[in-house]
């Protein structure tokens, strides 16, 4: 539900006439839509089990198709997991047992520069790079409480105890 | 010396242990023993297409690199050590993690005619092929991408990238997708197929790209 004004700019872009005076309109929404991006940053594409967002002290149960943003923790029970695919094509997997939040997220889908870190507090997290990574690896990290990962265009997976420090 | 002792005995995990593991990494160089437990494992999985990849570790001061698939990383009572994994043992402990993994996004490009809005008679079976894509998609999105050669200023080519867009847009609609997945945008011509000087027409680089997800 939150997508729906992203979605909703798209659709208006969509539908508006061709000519020069409504492309300098969809210009700028594409510009709203790379500063929207800043706060959904992704979308939960597959869940299983319990999983869970957490958003400004608010949890809810998470379901396909609910957007992530910057900030969110995401948690998976013993028998979850779920999948997000953040605007820039990169693929964020966590496993059973997981914390995961977006602590950083940026991308602009028209120059592709952006910069995401994701933070693993614990369980396993496996990553697809995307665009962001695909124009300057450095921009794309992993930390978890204990190392941080720099990627350099490419697939991995983390996993950590993760216990609080 | 108690704090050492007592992060080097097996068993739970806990806070303060791990604490102590951290502060005390030069310490525990000589201590790792194989009941310590691993705080982190990091393995790099073989690139789709098998192009080089690589990630760079930083833990407590310490820096590895892995470069080759199936290199891996195993942080121990501090110590960062290099290791190696490979395709059975990945299966098997994270097996369940990679079966939640998200489709990987997915192009089409529809040629359609030159100078007009109109697909051609190709367009049909690939527009087929997109819907039957999208509908095996959960929470499926549609990114329509224009891109132009460098003929005209930036400026005029991220407008006339945007038009083709809208214009591929409508089409889809028309060919029976839903709208609400769809968002457009306009490259201009920051991507070309083709790389040429400025201000060459080339025909390749006058393309709009549809990507689901």
């Amino acid at each position: 539900m939150f997508l729906q004004p992203a979605y909703l700019a798209a659709a208006l872009c969509a539908a508006c006439l061709p000519n020069a005076a409504h492309a300098q309109a969809a210009v700028g929404a594409a510009a709203t839509a790379a500063d929207n991006g800043a706060n959904a940053a992704g979308i939960v594409k597959r869940s299983l089990g319990n999983v869970t967002l957490e958003r400004a002290g608010q949890v809810q149960a998470v379901k396909p198709g609910m957007a992530v943003r910057m900030g969110d923790v995401l948690r998976t029970g013993a028998d979850g997991a779920a999948g997000i695919t953040l605007s820039d094509d990169t693929l964020l997997t966590a496993g059973p047992g997981s914390e995961l939040v977006i602590s950083d997220y940026r991308f602009d889908p028209v120059s592709h520069d952006g910069n995401v870190l994701a933070s693993l507090w614990r369980g396993t997290l496996s990553v697809v790079t995307g665009l962001i990574g695909k124009k300057a690896p450095e921009k794309v990290n992993v930390q978890t409480r204990s190392l941080v990962l720099g990627s350099r265009g490419t697939e991995f997976i983390v996993e950590t105890g993760g216990v609080a420090p | 010396m108690t704090r050492r002792l007592h992060t080097c005995l097996p068993g739970p995990r806990t806070a303060h242990a791990l604490a102590a593991a951290i502060a005390a990494t030069a310490l525990l160089a000589g201590c790792a023993s194989p009941q310590a437990p691993v705080t982190d494992r990091v393995v790099l999985l073989p690139q789709t297409g098998g192009s080089a990849s690589a990630v760079e570790l930083v833990a407590g001061g310490q820096r590895l690199r892995l470069d080759q698939p199936y290199a891996s990383a195993v942080l121990q009572a501090g110590v960062l050590s290099a290791a190696t994994s490979d395709a059975a043992t990945v299966a098997q402990r994270y097996g369940a993690l990679l079966a939640v993994q998200p489709a990987r996004p997915r192009s089409f490009v529809i040629p359609f005619e030159a100078n007009a809005n109109r697909l051609t008679p190709a367009a049909a079976p690939l527009l087929a092929e997109l819907r039957a894509a999208l509908a095996l998609l959960p929470a499926a999105e549609v990114i329509v991408i224009g891109h132009t050669d460098r003929v005209g200023s930036v400026e005029a080519n991220d407008k006339l990238s945007l038009l083709r867009a809208q214009a591929v847009g409508d089409l889809l609609v028309a060919a029976g997708v839903d709208r609400s997945l769809i968002t457009v945008l306009g490259r201009g011509e920051r991507a070309p197929l083709v790389p040429t000087a400025d201000e060459v027409a080339e025909a390749r680089n006058r393309r709009v790209e549809i990507k689901v997800r």
